[in-house]
């Protein structure tokens, strides 16, 4: 597999809708490079494989869940320091105990918003967007 | 300006997406209004609800995505309503989901909330 300059993100959730837009919010509008997964097995398989900059995960999946796939990122070495964010509706968050918040860097809202994902990404992982655009440069759109 | 050139890129996307996803927006709508009518003739088992949690769930997230919050915002509360014990009797689910049906009926294309104002 080929790994992008810049930063990679990876985004774990069984909803192809969600993947789909996830993905050209924060390549399109962000300028990251995503990768994305279709379930818990396989979005830790690719983290392994790829070593992600950080990890945008779904809570509720059929089978293996976000939590269970949070456990295992962090319980394989090799992806146990990439940030992962987890993703969930509002509904649950109010359930604040259901997300393991010692290990994930944060909690992103669903429905959320194409145009500000890629910002609220940044702020939850503590990266300045001048420090992605660096790290990216002027091929957000490509 | 690639913050121009992004935004314009992800409108179409939305779009495309939009209409990909009608046919499984509306089979979720159609799975849900069945399990309101299996409620209401008493034979929901634990399978059925947590597929209709699900397909709630979806609903949800993807209907907001696109901008249609009223639409997010039923679907939201018909899984909330869905997520308690004992359930509610399908009464308190039938018109959540008639409006939710209506508000998709009525809906042709996604928008997403003053593009203009999301600086980057």
């Amino acid at each position: 597999m080929d790994i992008p300059v810049g930063k990679t993100l990876l985004v774990i959730d069984d909803d192809r809708d969600i993947r789909e837009v996830a993905k050209a919010s924060l390549e399109l509008v962000g300028g990251f490079t995503v990768l994305t997964a279709e379930s818990g097995p396989s979005g830790v398989a690719v983290a392994q494989q790829a070593t992600p900059d950080a990890i945008i995960l779904d809570l509720m999946m059929p089978e293996m869940g976000g939590q269970e796939t949070l456990a295992q990122l962090k319980r394989d070495p090799g992806t146990a320091c990439i940030p992962v964010i987890m993703l969930t509706a509002k509904v649950h968050a109010a359930k604040q105990h259901l997300v393991d918040r010692g290990n994930a860097s944060g909690i992103l809202l669903k429905p959320f918003d194409p145009m500000l994902l890629p910002r609220q990404v940044c702020e939850i992982l503590g990266w300045s967007t001048s420090e992605k655009d660096e790290a990216t440069g002027d091929s957000a759109a490509g | 300006m690639t913050q121009q050139r992004g935004e314009q890129e992800i409108r179409a996307v939305l779009a495309k997406v939009w209409l990909d996803s009608q046919p499984r927006i509306l089979e979720r709508l159609t799975k849900l209004e069945q399990i309101s009518a299996n409620l209401r003739a008493g034979v929901l088992d634990e399978k059925c609800r947590e597929d209709a949690l699900e397909a709630a769930h979806k609903l949800s997230g993807a209907l907001g995505m696109f901008g249609l919050s009223m639409a997010s915002s039923c679907a939201a509360e018909i899984e909330s309503l869905l997520a308690q014990v004992p359930l509610p009797e399908s009464v308190a689910l039938t018109p959540l989901l008639a409006r939710l049906r209506g508000l998709l009926e009525n809906t042709e294309t996604p928008h997403t909330a003053d593009l203009e104002n999301h600086g980057f």
